[in-house]
């Protein structure tokens, strides 16, 4: 047998006893067990496998780490989609508002196909989500409505409830004036917890606390959307108040009675002429500077 | 022998058996290779707690080599390269009666050349070498530990022996 084969049997532990003898002849055999002895001396450190596992013990955490491993990016997600949830659910339930300002009309089409001509400086606010089980609009200011068939409508506005079915009819809410005109169908007005209805070409106008007469309206619409504010036996001051509405000036009242009632319209397109047929019928004068306006008496 | 079916080490019992079965290996596999440079003790203490933090990826069967490989690298982390010596420590003389000087002079010399033979080994001749020659272990079980072949780490026993052999000659 070669001598190789021995040395590596005699180092795999795996001589027979006649290999044994072989390999003892070798000639090296004093050499290799010399190494042999002398190598033990390098042996490693002794290591005790129960002390070190109880050393170790404490720093094992009892619970499984493994088992929640799961939870962390769980969490995540579940924070993203509450965000993303809580964000749809306030933009979707947020009003929709249209506003205009001084001598500005908009035509607003609402959900269920029901138009709204709002009127300067008023504002209309309504929710898109919610519109098919309730048909809600919050007014403040003067609108026209055209009304689909269908289930309640109503406009609520700081003096009252403006309740219907499918009609045609003017909202109007100033300050200290609510007035609402209805021109097709049928009107419910809820105002001071009493309901009143109001018939086609009807008209309910409450002004500084005063329910006033309701007359007969022989228009189709408002006169208003034709670009005219109408009065019929309406306070001055309130007169003047829809005037700065529909042009950006500043009108002062100081040196004459605003009480006083007035009956007409004025345009919207022309300043010079709106004031006269305010002015001329009360017999009263006005001087403007820029956009201030002075009413005196004649 | 019935083993638990289990696809994870997670289980404090099983974890025991596998620190009992492997921790001396790993112990004295770190120590052959790096020598103790960084203290193997604390090197396998720190793949066993790694272990058990990756418990549940990891199936009983692969526990071995993740211990190796890991404890491996976390020594090779701290530790460039550097030379390693193994500490001889001093068995007691079976022939004490006739010891003279010139034997204990001749004695210490040949275990310097020896250490020095030893240092210069690649570290997996050393590794599989010593844990022949010192641990006892046969060629198949050190086979197993480090995933080579038999016939591969008979190669390294052989070559080690060999080196040994002409480096002590040699000086």
């Amino acid at each position: 047998m070669k001598r190789e084969e021995l040395i590596k049997k005699w180092l795999d532990n795996n001589l027979n006893t006649e290999e044994q003898n072989a390999f003892e002849q070798l000639e090296d055999y004093n050499d290799l067990i010399k190494m042999d002895a002398t190598l033990k001396g390098f042996k490693a450190p002794e290591f005790s496998i129960n002390q070190s596992y109880e050393a170790l013990k404490p720093k094992l955490k009892p619970e499984q780490p493994a088992s929640k491993q799961w939870l962390k990016p769980l969490l995540r997600i579940a924070a993203v989609l509450a965000i993303a949830l809580s964000v749809y659910m306030y933009t979707s339930n947020l009003d929709t508002e249209v506003n205009t300002i001084i001598a500005e009309q908009t035509t607003i089409a609402l959900p269920d196909n029901s138009t709204v001509e709002l009127n300067a400086n008023s504002s209309l606010s309504f929710n898109e989500k919610s519109w098919s089980d309730n048909r809600e609009v919050k007014l403040n200011g003067e609108a026209f409505f055209k009304v689909a068939k269908g289930q309640k409508f109503d406009v609520i506005t700081e003096e009252g409830i403006v309740s219907v079915l499918g009609t045609q009819f003017n909202v109007k809410q100033r300050e200290s004036y609510f007035e609402v005109t209805c021109y097709e169908g049928l009107v419910g007005v809820t105002h001071n917890n009493k309901t009143i209805k109001l018939k086609p070409g009807h008209t309910f106008t409450f002004i500084d606390g005063k329910l006033l007469a309701n007359e007969k309206e022989n228009a189709v619409q408002p006169i208003w959307l034709h670009g005219e504010s109408s009065f019929k036996s309406v306070a001055l001051k309130h007169v003047i108040a829809e005037f700065e509405n529909q042009y950006s000036i500043k009108i002062h009242t100081d040196q004459i009675d605003t009480s006083r009632l007035f009956t007409g319209s004025f345009t919207h397109n022309n300043l010079d002429l709106a004031l006269k047929s305010v002015t001329i019928p009360l017999n009263l004068s006005y001087s403007i500077s820029g956009k201030s306006i002075l009413l005196k008496r004649e | 022998m019935s083993k638990p079916l289990q696809d994870n080490i997670c289980e404090s019992q099983l974890f025991e058996r596998l620190y009992k079965k492997h921790a001396k290996n790993l112990h004295d596999f770190l120590y052959y290779k790096f020598g103790d440079h960084l203290n193997p003790q604390d090197q396998v203490q720190e793949a066993f707690i790694k272990l058990w933090q990756n418990c549940s990826k990891i199936k009983p069967d692969k526990a071995k080599s993740y211990l190796f490989t890991t404890a491996s690298n976390l020594t090779l982390n701290v530790l460039a390269h550097k030379k390693v010596v193994l500490k001889h420590t001093q068995q007691p003389q079976k022939h004490t009666t006739n010891v003279t000087p010139e034997f204990v002079l001749q004695e210490k010399e040949y275990h310097i050349k020896l250490q020095k033979a030893i240092s210069n080994l690649t570290e997996a001749q050393r590794v599989a070498f010593l844990m022949n020659r010192i641990e006892g272990k046969r060629f198949k079980e050190i086979a197993e530990l480090l995933d080579i072949s038999v016939k591969g780490v008979e190669k390294r026993i052989y070559g080690a022996l060999k080196k040994l052999r002409e480096e002590i000659d040699e000086l």
